[in-house]
């Protein structure tokens, strides 16, 4: 279970970065306490994997620094896998990257899933990164990170982004060799270099078509360099809304299929059209650009969404059939949920049907 | 620029490049010979560097004499007598990080400091020598942007290859290794990140052997690192042997407008 912790109040601010006009402290405090309540929940339920990230600057996340959320919740989640996805490796000082995960993996007692990702567009306005540099940076930070979690004597760094003198840091991780690493393996790049290091994918921000394609690049490199991606190495990201029926389901997310999704809810990459379209001209999507940035535009009504797999929603048998599409469609072994429903308690009743009547069942598929 | 010359000593002729002023800095080659680079020209923008050919190597004649790295490296200090170098710094690369080492122990109290990049001193595991048209591939993490990709001449390869075989000595060799726990000498340990003869794993051995040594991991470098990273390389052999365990901390500003 995701959350990207939203912002609960009212505020009037668009685009991106969001002003913090009419901003309520109030209504922060309830958002990040809801995710964790939510966090929790998931966790009584049985989910394996709950799941923070990091986006700045905006209404759409409170947890700009998904370390210090994760740390929060490996106090109230007792039982399952704690995710980052990502942190944002290349805007980041990755030996201090290192550290938190190390510390992350530490505090929950060995349950740290180290998600490395790129970030979107606009992140690359936080810190002033250069994101000409992103997909250089974000291939050296990852490297020089795992060296920081397994080499047992001090070290120095000599990148070409990044140049350490001394490094030896504490605490360790607690799961050997290293935590899990997931990154995402949409762009036909990050997915040949995901291969080639055998670390495991992640879809996120995306439609079926399109995560086809990514996996197909992903396996057929991964098969070059002679391993095959088990289906707890591919994971898929997606909305999805359970009710008792159909009916109630579609009823439900009918005022959200405008606001919410890739193309309404989040406007980070798409929030600053400015900052994106600098990005793309320093090439920061890649070879496959057009189909990279036709990603954040998928959207749709209902149905062009489910049909597309931006979205699961029904009753627990619709979207125990939906799970078991994704599954068969793309091999995936891990589904990510972002539940998206018009209140909390919508979201609440959503969560606890998912838990007792489409997970328990998914062990059949 | 690198002017060429010889020295005398214990009877073989010892050529020798040299270039720039400063404090010295002398280097030894791997076991493909003596190649001078862009590294070695940003070192001698701050320093007198003194490249050595051991001899047997290069167009210099079969070397059947010396018998052991140790005497090979004594034969090298009796021609830095000649030239007359007192104190310096010493940088060995590969076979002649091996050799640089057994130099250092021979006259510690010489050196400033130690530079051994991708040392052949310890290996756990050693792969077979590359046979000849593997060796670009080996030796560098980009060969397509080397201009001068290391092949020899196959006569002076097969001399080069007897003599390293000959002199090399044990992977792990347990008098050396006692011997580097009592080397009180500033020595820098380098090792790429893509090297396979030599992998980075190996450092933390160095690291954990010699009493004052600091291991540094260069991205995307293979076994010639100064060939893979000139800037970089030069850089923080620059540093290093200026400042040795100083060099730790920062120097240059970080302040971005006054």
């Amino acid at each position: 279970m995701f959350s990207i912790v939203p912002y609960a109040g009212q505020h009037t601010g668009r685009g991106w970065p969001v002003p913090a006009d009419g901003y309520s402290a109030e209504a922060a405090q309830a958002s990040m306490e809801r995710a964790l309540a939510q966090f929790e929940l998931a966790d009584q339920l049985g989910f394996d994997w709950v799941t923070v990230a990091e986006h700045h600057y905006s209404a759409a996340s409170l947890t700009p620094n998904p370390m210090v959320m994760a740390a929060a919740v490996a106090q109230r989640v007792k039982r399952a896998k704690i995710a980052l996805l990502g942190s944002n490796i290349p805007i980041q000082n990755p030996v201090r990257v290192a550290e938190e995960f190390a510390m992350l993996d530490t505090l929950s007692g060995g349950r740290l899933i180290a998600g490395m990702l790129r970030g979107t567009s606009n992140e690359y306005a936080t810190y002033g990164v250069n994101p000409a540099e992103s997909r250089e940076r974000f291939m050296e930070a990852l490297e020089l990170i795992v060296r920081a979690w397994t080499e047992p004597q001090p070290f120095g760094w000599l990148g070409r982004y990044y140049e350490y003198r001394t490094i030896s840091i504490w605490p360790r991780p607690v799961q050997t060799p290293h935590p899990p690493i997931f990154m995402s393996i949409s762009s036909p790049e990050a997915a040949e270099f995901a291969a080639a290091k055998r670390i495991s994918g992640g879809l996120a921000v995306t439609t079926l078509d399109r995560a086809r394609e990514s996996v197909r690049v992903y396996r057929e490199a991964a098969d070059t360099h002679g391993w095959e991606p088990a289906p707890e190495q591919l994971l898929y990201r997606i909305a999805v809304h359970v009710a008792e029926s159909d009916a109630q389901a579609r009823e439900d997310w009918a005022p959200l299929a405008g606001a919410h999704g890739h193309a309404g809810g989040l406007r980070l990459s798409t929030g600053n059209p400015a900052a994106d379209e600098a990005a793309t001209r320093a090439g920061y999507y890649g070879r496959d650009t057009p189909r990279q940035r036709s990603r954040l535009h998928a959207g749709g009504d209902i149905d062009a969404r489910l049909e597309s797999a931006q979205l699961m929603l029904g009753s627990p048998v619709t979207v125990l059939g939906q799970v078991d599409r994704l599954r068969r469609e793309l091999g995936v072994g891990i589904l990510e949920l972002i539940f998206i429903a018009p209140g909390p308690d919508e979201a609440r009743r959503s969560l606890e049907l998912f838990g007792t009547e489409v997970l328990p069942r998914m062990w059949e598929l | 620029m690198f002017v060429e010359n010889s020295v005398r000593a214990d009877g073989f002729e010892i050529r020798y490049l040299e270039a720039g002023d400063g404090p010295p800095l002398v280097s030894l080659h791997g076991a493909g010979g003596l190649r001078l680079s862009r590294a070695h020209d940003l070192l001698a923008g701050t320093h007198r560097v003194i490249v050595l050919e051991a001899p047997g190597f290069g167009e210099s004649p079969a070397n059947d004499r010396t018998s052991s790295l140790p005497e090979l490296a004594g034969t090298m200090l009796r021609a830095l007598d000649t030239i007359e170098i007192e104190r310096f710094s010493l940088w060995g690369q590969s076979f002649g990080g091996k050799l640089a080492l057994w130099l250092a122990l021979q006259d510690p109290e010489r050196l400033e400091s130690l530079v051994l990049s991708s040392p052949a001193a310890i290996s756990d595991n050693p792969p077979p020598y590359p046979r000849p048209e593997e060796m670009a591939s080996i030796l560098y993490a980009h060969p397509d942007r080397q201009t001068d990709t290391g092949s020899l001449a196959p006569d002076v390869d097969a001399k080069q290859r007897a003599l390293v075989g000959r002199l090399i000595g044990p992977p792990r060799d347990p008098e050396l290794e006692a011997a580097m726990r009592t080397l009180e000498v500033p020595t820098l340990v380098l090792f790429g990140t893509e090297d396979r003869l030599t992998p980075p794993e190996l450092g933390r051995i160095y690291r954990a052997l010699l009493p004052q040594c600091h291991f540094v991991i260069v991205y995307d470098a293979a076994h010639v690192i100064f060939a893979d990273r000139p800037e970089a390389f030069a850089a923080i052999v620059t540093d290093f042997v200026e400042r040795r365990a100083e060099f730790v901390m920062r120097q240059e500003s970080g302040l971005l407008y006054p």
